[in-house]
Protein backbone atom coordinates (compact mmCIF):
# COMPACT_ATOMS: atom_id res chain seq x y z
CA UNK A 1 0.00 0.00 0.00
CA UNK A 2 1.38 3.38 -0.99
CA UNK A 3 1.63 5.98 1.81
CA UNK A 4 -0.55 9.08 1.98
CA UNK A 5 2.24 11.59 1.30
CA UNK A 6 3.39 9.83 -1.83
CA UNK A 7 -0.21 9.49 -3.01
CA UNK A 8 -0.74 13.24 -2.68
CA UNK A 9 2.34 13.82 -4.77
CA UNK A 10 1.16 11.51 -7.51
CA UNK A 11 -2.28 13.07 -7.77
CA UNK A 12 -1.54 15.79 -10.30
CA UNK A 13 0.37 13.40 -12.53
CA UNK A 14 -2.46 10.85 -12.33
CA UNK A 15 -5.14 13.40 -13.26
CA UNK A 16 -3.15 14.90 -16.14
CA UNK A 17 -2.28 11.42 -17.41
CA UNK A 18 -5.88 10.19 -17.59
CA UNK A 19 -7.09 13.46 -19.10
CA UNK A 20 -4.48 13.16 -21.82
CA UNK A 21 -6.67 10.49 -23.40
CA UNK A 22 -9.82 12.59 -23.40
CA UNK A 23 -12.19 14.66 -21.25
CA UNK A 24 -13.65 13.11 -18.11
CA UNK A 25 -15.85 14.26 -15.27
CA UNK A 26 -14.71 13.91 -11.65
CA UNK A 27 -16.38 10.60 -10.85
CA UNK A 28 -15.20 8.95 -14.06
CA UNK A 29 -11.71 10.29 -13.46
CA UNK A 30 -11.54 8.77 -9.98
CA UNK A 31 -12.82 5.43 -11.32
CA UNK A 32 -10.39 5.42 -14.23
CA UNK A 33 -7.40 6.18 -11.98
CA UNK A 34 -8.43 3.50 -9.49
CA UNK A 35 -8.89 0.91 -12.26
CA UNK A 36 -5.68 1.72 -14.10
CA UNK A 37 -3.58 1.66 -10.91
CA UNK A 38 -5.33 -1.53 -9.72
CA UNK A 39 -6.58 0.24 -6.62
CA UNK A 40 -3.22 1.65 -5.55
CA UNK A 41 -4.49 5.20 -6.11
CA UNK A 42 -7.98 5.97 -4.86
CA UNK A 43 -9.51 9.41 -4.85
CA UNK A 44 -12.40 10.17 -2.58
CA UNK A 45 -14.52 13.21 -3.32
CA UNK A 46 -12.74 15.09 -0.50
CA UNK A 47 -9.35 14.48 -2.06
CA UNK A 48 -10.29 14.91 -5.71
CA UNK A 49 -12.18 18.19 -6.02
CA UNK A 50 -9.89 20.59 -4.12
CA UNK A 51 -7.11 19.27 -6.34
CA UNK A 52 -9.14 19.64 -9.54
CA UNK A 53 -10.03 23.23 -8.62
CA UNK A 54 -6.42 24.00 -7.83
CA UNK A 55 -5.30 22.55 -11.15
CA UNK A 56 -8.00 24.52 -12.92
CA UNK A 57 -6.78 27.72 -11.27
CA UNK A 58 -3.32 26.93 -12.59
CA UNK A 59 -4.93 26.45 -16.02
CA UNK A 60 -3.64 22.91 -16.43
CA UNK A 61 -7.20 21.64 -16.87
CA UNK A 62 -10.47 23.27 -17.86
CA UNK A 63 -13.94 22.23 -16.73
CA UNK A 64 -17.11 22.66 -18.80
CA UNK A 65 -20.67 21.75 -17.83
CA UNK A 66 -22.20 19.11 -20.09
CA UNK A 67 -25.42 17.11 -20.09
CA UNK A 68 -24.95 13.35 -19.93
CA UNK A 69 -27.13 10.87 -21.86
CA UNK A 70 -29.04 10.26 -18.61
CA UNK A 71 -29.86 13.98 -18.45
CA UNK A 72 -27.58 14.65 -15.50
CA UNK A 73 -25.42 17.78 -15.64
CA UNK A 74 -21.78 17.01 -15.09
CA UNK A 75 -18.63 19.06 -15.26
CA UNK A 76 -16.20 17.58 -17.76
CA UNK A 77 -12.53 18.38 -17.45
CA UNK A 78 -10.07 18.44 -20.30
CA UNK A 79 -6.35 18.98 -20.28
CA UNK A 80 -5.19 22.39 -21.56
CA UNK A 81 -2.03 23.10 -23.59
CA UNK A 82 -0.45 24.35 -20.33
CA UNK A 83 -1.38 21.04 -18.67
CA UNK A 84 0.15 19.06 -21.53
CA UNK A 85 3.28 21.15 -21.17
CA UNK A 86 3.35 20.40 -17.44
CA UNK A 87 2.89 16.67 -17.94
CA UNK A 88 6.24 15.88 -19.54
CA UNK A 89 8.43 17.45 -16.81
CA UNK A 90 6.21 15.80 -14.18
CA UNK A 91 6.77 12.42 -15.81
CA UNK A 92 10.48 13.06 -16.02
CA UNK A 93 10.67 14.10 -12.36
CA UNK A 94 8.82 10.95 -11.32
CA UNK A 95 11.05 8.77 -13.46
CA UNK A 96 14.09 10.42 -11.87
CA UNK A 97 12.70 9.91 -8.38
CA UNK A 98 11.85 6.25 -8.96
CA UNK A 99 15.23 5.71 -10.63
CA UNK A 100 16.94 7.22 -7.59
CA UNK A 101 14.90 5.07 -5.22
CA UNK A 102 15.62 1.95 -7.25
CA UNK A 103 19.34 2.66 -7.12
CA UNK A 104 19.12 3.33 -3.41
CA UNK A 105 17.25 0.13 -2.63
CA UNK A 106 19.64 -1.87 -4.80
CA UNK A 107 22.57 -0.44 -2.84
CA UNK A 108 20.79 -1.15 0.47
CA UNK A 109 19.99 -4.73 -0.57
CA UNK A 110 23.43 -5.32 -2.04
CA UNK B 1 -34.99 9.66 -3.88
CA UNK B 2 -32.07 11.34 -2.17
CA UNK B 3 -31.68 15.09 -2.70
CA UNK B 4 -27.90 15.20 -2.96
CA UNK B 5 -27.68 18.92 -3.62
CA UNK B 6 -29.49 19.75 -0.40
CA UNK B 7 -27.33 17.30 1.53
CA UNK B 8 -24.16 18.89 0.19
CA UNK B 9 -25.43 22.44 0.64
CA UNK B 10 -26.31 21.82 4.28
CA UNK B 11 -22.82 20.49 4.93
CA UNK B 12 -20.84 23.13 3.03
CA UNK B 13 -22.11 26.02 5.13
CA UNK B 14 -18.62 27.45 5.55
CA UNK B 15 -17.99 27.72 1.81
CA UNK B 16 -17.82 31.47 1.20
CA UNK B 17 -17.76 31.81 -2.58
CA UNK B 18 -19.81 33.95 -4.95
CA UNK B 19 -23.39 32.52 -5.08
CA UNK B 20 -23.05 31.26 -8.67
CA UNK B 21 -19.67 29.66 -8.03
CA UNK B 22 -20.91 28.11 -4.78
CA UNK B 23 -23.93 26.64 -6.58
CA UNK B 24 -21.63 25.12 -9.21
CA UNK B 25 -19.43 23.48 -6.58
CA UNK B 26 -22.47 22.09 -4.78
CA UNK B 27 -23.96 20.76 -8.04
CA UNK B 28 -20.68 19.12 -9.01
CA UNK B 29 -20.12 17.43 -5.66
CA UNK B 30 -23.77 16.33 -5.54
CA UNK B 31 -23.46 14.76 -9.02
CA UNK B 32 -20.37 12.88 -7.87
CA UNK B 33 -22.13 11.57 -4.76
CA UNK B 34 -25.20 10.58 -6.77
CA UNK B 35 -23.09 8.53 -9.18
CA UNK B 36 -21.20 6.88 -6.33
CA UNK B 37 -24.48 5.92 -4.70
CA UNK B 38 -25.96 4.64 -7.97
CA UNK B 39 -22.91 2.46 -8.51
CA UNK B 40 -23.24 0.99 -5.03
CA UNK B 41 -26.96 0.33 -5.62
CA UNK B 42 -26.07 -1.53 -8.84
CA UNK B 43 -23.91 -3.81 -6.73
CA UNK B 44 -27.04 -4.79 -4.78
CA UNK B 45 -26.43 -2.69 -1.70
CA UNK B 46 -29.53 -1.29 0.03
CA UNK B 47 -30.25 2.39 -0.43
CA UNK B 48 -29.66 3.20 3.22
CA UNK B 49 -26.29 1.44 3.22
CA UNK B 50 -25.33 2.99 -0.15
CA UNK B 51 -26.12 6.50 1.07
CA UNK B 52 -24.16 5.91 4.25
CA UNK B 53 -21.12 4.62 2.35
CA UNK B 54 -21.35 7.47 -0.15
CA UNK B 55 -21.44 10.10 2.55
CA UNK B 56 -18.51 8.47 4.34
CA UNK B 57 -16.26 9.67 1.48
CA UNK B 58 -16.07 12.99 3.31
CA UNK B 59 -15.05 12.73 6.94
CA UNK B 60 -14.86 16.45 7.64
CA UNK B 61 -17.08 18.75 5.55
CA UNK B 62 -15.73 21.90 7.18
CA UNK B 63 -12.23 20.90 6.17
CA UNK B 64 -13.45 20.19 2.64
CA UNK B 65 -15.06 23.67 2.55
CA UNK B 66 -11.77 25.25 3.55
CA UNK B 67 -9.80 23.24 0.99
CA UNK B 68 -12.20 24.10 -1.83
CA UNK B 69 -12.27 27.74 -0.87
CA UNK B 70 -8.49 27.93 -0.74
CA UNK B 71 -8.17 26.14 -4.09
CA UNK B 72 -10.68 28.42 -5.81
CA UNK B 73 -9.72 31.77 -4.35
CA UNK B 74 -6.11 31.77 -3.14
CA UNK B 75 -4.55 31.80 -6.56
CA UNK B 76 -6.93 34.52 -7.73
CA UNK B 77 -5.43 36.94 -5.26
CA UNK B 78 -1.91 36.39 -6.42
CA UNK B 79 -1.69 34.90 -9.87
CA UNK B 80 1.06 32.52 -10.84
CA UNK B 81 2.68 35.16 -13.01
CA UNK B 82 2.92 37.50 -10.03
CA UNK B 83 4.33 34.82 -7.74
CA UNK B 84 6.69 33.27 -10.26
CA UNK B 85 7.96 36.36 -12.05
CA UNK B 86 6.90 39.80 -10.85
CA UNK B 87 7.40 39.33 -7.12
CA UNK B 88 10.91 37.79 -7.31
CA UNK B 89 11.92 40.19 -10.08
CA UNK B 90 10.79 43.35 -8.33
CA UNK B 91 12.33 42.18 -5.05
CA UNK B 92 15.70 41.54 -6.68
CA UNK B 93 15.53 44.91 -8.48
CA UNK B 94 14.56 46.78 -5.31
CA UNK B 95 17.23 45.09 -3.22
CA UNK B 96 19.96 45.70 -5.80
CA UNK B 97 18.97 49.38 -6.14
CA UNK B 98 18.89 49.91 -2.36
CA UNK B 99 22.29 48.25 -1.97
CA UNK B 100 23.78 50.38 -4.75
CA UNK B 101 22.37 53.51 -3.14
CA UNK B 102 23.77 52.57 0.26
CA UNK B 103 27.18 51.81 -1.24
CA UNK B 104 27.16 55.14 -3.12
CA UNK B 105 26.40 57.00 0.10
CA UNK B 106 28.44 55.12 2.65
CA UNK B 107 31.15 53.51 0.53
CA UNK B 108 33.37 51.74 -0.23
CA UNK B 109 34.31 53.91 -3.21
CA UNK B 110 33.97 52.44 -6.68
CA UNK B 111 36.91 51.39 -8.78
CA UNK B 112 37.54 53.87 -11.59
CA UNK B 113 39.72 53.28 -14.60
CA UNK B 114 41.30 56.77 -14.53
CA UNK B 115 42.77 56.49 -11.01
CA UNK B 116 46.14 58.24 -10.99
CA UNK B 117 45.74 59.58 -14.50
CA UNK B 118 43.87 62.87 -14.26
CA UNK B 119 44.63 63.86 -17.85
CA UNK B 120 42.76 60.94 -19.31
CA UNK B 121 39.32 61.94 -20.55
CA UNK B 122 37.42 58.90 -21.83
CA UNK B 123 36.50 56.18 -21.41
CA UNK B 124 36.18 56.18 -17.64
CA UNK B 125 34.82 53.04 -16.08
CA UNK B 126 33.11 53.29 -12.70
CA UNK B 127 32.72 49.83 -11.25
CA UNK B 128 31.08 49.33 -7.86
CA UNK B 129 32.99 46.18 -6.96
CA UNK B 130 31.34 45.84 -3.55
CA UNK B 131 27.91 46.05 -5.23
CA UNK B 132 28.89 43.39 -7.77
CA UNK B 133 29.95 41.14 -4.88
CA UNK B 134 26.46 41.32 -3.37
CA UNK B 135 24.69 40.53 -6.64
CA UNK B 136 25.20 36.72 -6.61
CA UNK B 137 23.23 36.64 -3.37
CA UNK B 138 20.43 38.70 -4.91
CA UNK B 139 20.41 36.49 -8.02
CA UNK B 140 20.19 33.41 -5.81
CA UNK B 141 17.27 34.94 -3.91
CA UNK B 142 15.40 35.75 -7.12
CA UNK B 143 15.93 32.23 -8.42
CA UNK B 144 14.83 30.63 -5.15
CA UNK B 145 11.63 32.69 -4.88
CA UNK B 146 10.68 31.96 -8.48
CA UNK B 147 11.44 28.22 -8.25
CA UNK B 148 9.55 27.93 -4.96
CA UNK B 149 6.49 29.48 -6.64
CA UNK B 150 6.76 26.88 -9.42
CA UNK B 151 8.27 29.24 -12.00
CA UNK B 152 9.34 27.93 -15.40
CA UNK B 153 13.01 28.06 -16.42
CA UNK B 154 12.27 31.29 -18.33
CA UNK B 155 10.58 32.91 -15.32
CA UNK B 156 13.46 31.91 -13.04
CA UNK B 157 16.04 33.26 -15.49
CA UNK B 158 14.15 36.54 -15.87
CA UNK B 159 13.85 36.89 -12.09
CA UNK B 160 17.62 36.44 -11.73
CA UNK B 161 18.44 38.95 -14.48
CA UNK B 162 15.76 41.54 -13.74
CA UNK B 163 18.05 44.03 -11.89
CA UNK B 164 20.10 44.60 -15.06
CA UNK B 165 17.07 45.24 -17.27
CA UNK B 166 16.81 48.97 -16.42
CA UNK B 167 20.50 49.48 -17.31
CA UNK B 168 20.10 47.38 -20.44
CA UNK B 169 17.05 49.43 -21.41
CA UNK B 170 19.08 52.60 -20.90
CA UNK B 171 21.90 51.31 -23.13
CA UNK B 172 19.62 49.92 -25.83
CA UNK B 173 16.91 52.59 -25.84
CA UNK B 174 17.84 55.57 -23.66
CA UNK B 175 21.32 56.17 -24.98
CA UNK B 176 20.47 56.05 -28.72
CA UNK B 177 17.55 58.40 -28.08
CA UNK B 178 19.82 60.77 -26.12
CA UNK B 179 22.39 60.63 -28.93
CA UNK B 180 19.77 61.66 -31.46
CA UNK B 181 18.11 64.34 -29.36
CA UNK B 182 20.99 65.83 -27.38
CA UNK B 183 24.05 67.26 -29.16
CA UNK B 184 25.94 67.43 -25.88
CA UNK B 185 25.74 63.65 -25.45
CA UNK B 186 26.53 63.02 -29.11
CA UNK B 187 29.72 65.07 -28.91
CA UNK B 188 30.99 63.63 -25.65
CA UNK B 189 30.37 59.92 -25.87
CA UNK B 190 32.86 57.64 -27.59
CA UNK B 191 32.48 54.06 -28.73
CA UNK B 192 34.96 52.71 -26.15
CA UNK B 193 33.05 54.57 -23.42
CA UNK B 194 29.86 52.93 -24.61
CA UNK B 195 31.36 49.46 -24.21
CA UNK B 196 32.94 50.32 -20.87
CA UNK B 197 29.54 51.48 -19.61
CA UNK B 198 27.87 48.40 -21.02
CA UNK B 199 30.37 46.16 -19.23
CA UNK B 200 30.21 47.99 -15.91
CA UNK B 201 26.42 48.28 -15.70
CA UNK B 202 25.08 45.35 -17.72
CA UNK B 203 27.59 42.60 -18.42
CA UNK B 204 29.41 42.45 -15.04
CA UNK B 205 26.17 42.68 -12.99
CA UNK B 206 24.53 40.06 -15.24
CA UNK B 207 27.45 37.68 -14.72
CA UNK B 208 27.39 38.33 -10.96
CA UNK B 209 23.63 37.70 -10.76
CA UNK B 210 23.92 34.51 -12.80
CA UNK B 211 26.83 33.32 -10.64
CA UNK B 212 24.42 33.19 -7.71
CA UNK B 213 21.19 32.40 -9.51
CA UNK B 214 22.18 29.58 -11.84
CA UNK B 215 23.52 27.21 -9.16
CA UNK B 216 20.28 27.73 -7.26
CA UNK B 217 18.25 27.08 -10.40
CA UNK B 218 20.17 23.87 -11.07
CA UNK B 219 20.52 22.39 -7.59
CA UNK B 220 17.71 23.75 -5.40
CA UNK B 221 15.02 23.32 -8.06
CA UNK B 222 15.92 19.63 -8.24
CA UNK B 223 15.65 19.29 -4.46
CA UNK B 224 12.34 21.14 -4.35
CA UNK B 225 10.98 18.97 -7.14
CA UNK B 226 11.82 15.81 -5.23
CA UNK B 227 10.30 17.22 -2.06
CA UNK B 228 7.15 18.31 -3.92
CA UNK B 229 6.77 14.92 -5.60
CA UNK B 230 7.28 12.95 -2.43
CA UNK B 231 5.40 15.25 -0.09
CA UNK B 232 2.62 16.49 -2.28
Amino acid sequence: MIGTGIKRGTAELAVLSVLEYGPLHGYEMARRIEKQTKGALRFTLAALYPMLYRMEQRRWIHGVWENSSSGRRRRCYRITPAGKKKLSPLRREWAELFGALRRLTKVSNG
Amino acid sequence: MVDWETRVELRLTGLALEPGERAEVIAELAAHLAETCEELRKQGITEEEAVQRTMSQVEDWQKLSRLIQTARTKENIMTNRVKQFWLPSLLTLLLSMVLLLLIQFFGPSPWTSDSGNHLRMTPVAVVYVSWLLTLPLIGAMGAFLSIRAGGSARAVFSSIMFPVFPYLAFVVVGLPVALILDDHVAHNITIPAFFVGLSAWVIFPAVALLAGGLPVQIFISRRLNYRRIAGG
